[in-house]
């Protein structure tokens, strides 16, 4: 038993231990940068949502490696592959396919079983997986049934290569740095130290902050609180299913179909 | 509950909720409908069957259905009566969920509680031995507290003993408490994927032993309250226990301590009644002789020599009584606690020594007596006629206790660590029995070998005894069987 058998003091870790400083400030630097030149008009717009995306997810997805150990050369990794799906997006819809190699990168490393802190080595749940993708379905189904209802929005199916750019978007690189940073490093780590429902607090509040600071969501108040209720629930749920079978696959299963519901409505 | 009956109860549920959902649906989205009182008993039973999170669950699955009927009627025609039905429906779905959850759970909390304290007072009833009774303790600590490790330690005088791991290791959360630490709360143990939460808490206030629950899930602030009163229960038990196993220890000690006085008493009984009839004879003997020689000097004239020859054995005899008589007192002094009355003087031990074995050798010639002594020879500090005494017993006893014809050596010498002399009195006779050797200078103990083959009442060696640690020496006897047997003893020297 390990309370008798093994040697045991206090952990002096702090939270943020492991945090790739030096990369974030570039990040952020970067960020800056961009948004000055296009400000100054020396580059165009679409820079900035490249810059914004490999600065902004690139950070959240970065951060998650470093937490889990990878080092700061999987953040860079991960930054360029962002902003490489970015790019390619900004130049045409079907470019966001280019999205893929973030998935397709974390998925090589965790057959090596590198970022095994983040849940995402091991054999796949599939039961929670399952479960997952119900409860992203229930809730992106009640979010289509409550705004149809109640704001008379319809499903966007007149432009469906922007449904599935934004889909290709979610699925390379929204989804994977949410759910990396949000349960896999912010959650796990605020879990291992305090009660539970201090730590899904704590992750659902930041998940949330994330999506409210998000410079592509319609400022409205139906649409803020809205996406405030939604992003909560979807971040509860996802701390449960991660906390339940201890892989990030089913709460991005779930996260997904959500958004991939929410990406169905047709702006207001 | 098994785990398929939970997933079909869970179904049910839904899809009931589902159904309910429905006909509002077909009936035209009226939050008002009496149709929506259907979610509040689902709600309830969904927290009377998983407490507070079944009815958290069920309540925000309830207000995730019917918002998008309420929410719209109120974005079209604001807050309506109907609207305003819908939204207290909400609310009292929340609320009786939320209470109904939390009073299921507390109750059952409460009673989980109990039935681990009343089966950790099963698992000690009994008086088992300890690693017995931690054993069932431990079994039934890990039935009831729901956790995937429970370990005790408990201490046992300078041992601990362990349930749940091999040793306690320096260092680990177990020693710490048992150090005196108090209870300990690690939120994780690491090396899983999921956190492993530990609690370890004191048994009773001494920090006697220690209980450790280690669970792959929530150990909240109340769940840990309550183990830390378990474990002060437990320590309680364990104490109450501990001290009915002394108590019976000492109730069974005391009785075989009352048995061994009752069989000595009994033995002294027996003893002094044998001692009563020996010493009568032992003094009848001279009195006899005294009164047969007295009457037959008072009645007849004889020659001068026969006259002389009687009042020598008159005499011998006399002084024979005189002993018995001395040592009978002696040896009520003894058991009346009191030290012989010694009256010392520096006394000469090779004159003692001499004076004693001429009146052996005078008396009775059986056996050749040999004295020997070692050169400047320091007087000792002693009651002369008490040194004589002590002398004169043992000798007598070797010359008793010995064929006739064999040696009795007599012999002083200066003893090794200086300050005293050494008096050896050793003979050739058969020896004394192992058994007996040990309870030779008890009062009236006689060697069952000796009873049958010499006279005595069994009080000489004991008084001998007295005499010399009266004096501040000591005596020993060495003996072996078909050898010979002697008797040493000291008596400190003139300082």
């Amino acid at each position: 038993m390990w309370a008798i058998e093994h040697p045991w003091r206090p952990a002096e870790r702090s939270f943020f231990a492991e945090t790739p400083a030096p990369l974030l400030g570039a990040l952020a630097l970067a960020g800056l940068g961009a948004l000055a030149l296009v400000e100054l008009h020396a580059l165009p717009e679409a820079a900035l949502g490249v810059a914004g995306v490999a600065a902004g997810q690139g950070a959240l997805l970065a951060t998650a490696l470093g937490w889990a150990g990878a080092g700061a050369r999987a953040g860079l990794v991960a930054v360029a592959l962002l902003a490489i799906g970015a790019s390619a997006a900004a130049l045409h819809p079907v470019g966001a396919v280019a999205y893929a190699g973030v998935p397709l990168w974390l998925w090589w490393r965790a057959r090596r079983g590198a970022p095994a802190a983040l849940g995402l080595a091991g054999p796949v749940p599939w039961g929670a997986v399952w479960t997952g993708l119900a409860v992203g379905a229930f809730l992106g189904g009640h979010l289509l049934i409550s705004v149809a209802r109640t704001f008379g929005v319809r499903l966007r199916v007149d432009a469906l290569d922007l449904v599935l750019a934004a889909v290709a978007y979610d699925l390379g690189a929204n989804v994977p740095a949410a759910e990396a940073f949000f349960r896999g490093a912010l959650f796990d780590r605020a879990q291992r130290r305090w009660p539970l429902g201090a730590a899904v607090a704590l992750s659902t509040a930041a998940c949330v902050t994330r999506y409210m600071l998000d410079p592509r969501l319609p400022k409205s108040v139906e649409v803020i609180v809205g996406a405030a209720f939604y992003v909560s629930l979807v971040a509860a749920a996802n701390c449960w299913l991660f906390r339940w079978s201890g892989s990030l696959l089913p709460g991005a299963a779930a996260a997904l179909v959500f958004f991939t519901a929410y990406r169905l409505l047709s702006p207001p | 509950m098994t785990q398929q009956a939970r997933l079909l109860l869970v179904g049910a549920l839904a899809l009931t909720l589902a159904a309910v959902t429905a006909l509002l649906a077909l009936e035209g989205g009226d939050p008002a409908s009496p149709l929506r009182h259907g979610y509040l008993p689902l709600v309830v039973a969904a927290a009377l069957v998983w407490g507070a999170p079944g009815g958290a669950a069920a309540a925000g699955a309830v207000m995730l259905l019917l918002g998008p009927v309420v929410l719209p009627e109120i974005e079209r025609s604001g807050l309506t009566p109907e609207a305003v039905e819908g939204l207290v429906t909400l609310a009292t779905v929340a609320l009786a969920g939320a209470l109904s959850g939390v009073g299921t759970t507390r109750a059952r909390g409460l009673r989980a509680r109990y039935e681990t304290i009343l089966a950790a007072q099963r698992a000690l009833a009994g008086e088992p031995a300890l690693e017995l009774a931690l054993a069932r303790l431990h079994a039934a600590l890990s039935e009831h507290l729901r956790a995937d490790d429970v370990g005790l330690v408990v201490r046992d005088g300078p041992r601990l003993v362990v349930t749940g791991g091999d040793g306690v290791a320096p260092g680990s959360v177990a020693a710490q408490v048992l150090a005196g630490a108090g209870a300990i709360f690690v939120a994780d143990a690491g090396g899983g994927r999921r956190p492993r939460r530990v609690f370890a808490t004191p048994l009773g206030a001494g920090a006697e032993g220690v209980l450790v629950v280690e669970r792959e899930g929530e150990l909240g602030v109340d769940e840990r309250a309550a183990l830390e009163a378990l474990g002060a229960h437990i320590g309680l038990v364990l104490a109450n226990a501990r001290l009915t196993a002394r108590q019976r220890r000492f109730a069974e000690e005391l009785e075989v301590k009352v048995a061994c006085a009752t069989r000595r008493l009994e033995e002294l009984d027996h003893a002094k009644s044998s001692f009563v009839a020996v010493a009568s004879h032992e003094l009848r003997t001279p009195l006899t002789a005294l009164q047969g020689f007295s009457e037959l000097l008072a009645a007849r004239r004889l020659p001068a020599e026969e006259v002389s020859r009687l009042a020598g054995i008159m005499h011998q005899e006399a002084r024979r009584l005189g002993r018995i008589v001395n040592d009978l007192l002696d040896l009520a002094r003894i058991e009346r606690g009191l030290a012989p009355a010694l009256h010392r003087t520096p006394v000469a031990v090779e004159t003692l020594i001499a004076g004693v074995a001429d009146v052996f050798r005078r008396g009775r010639a059986t056996h050749p007596i040999v004295v020997g002594y070692e050169a400047g020879l320091p007087r000792v500090d002693a009651d002369r006629d008490a040194l004589e005494r002590i002398l004169t017993n043992l000798v007598s006893n070797a010359l008793k206790f010995s064929p006739p014809g064999r040696l009795v050596r007599i012999r002083a010498r200066g003893a090794a660590h200086g300050g005293a002399v050494e008096v050896e009195v050793e003979d050739q006779g058969a020896g004394i029995p192992a058994e007996s050797l040990a309870r030779i200078f008890e009062p009236y103990y006689r060697a069952p070998e000796a009873a049958g083959t010499a006279r005595g009442a069994g009080i000489g060696l004991a008084v001998v005894k007295s005499l010399v640690e009266a004096h501040g020496g000591s005596i020993r006897v060495e003996s072996a069987h078909g050898v010979g047997t002697r008797v040493v003893f000291s008596v400190p020297a003139v300082p």
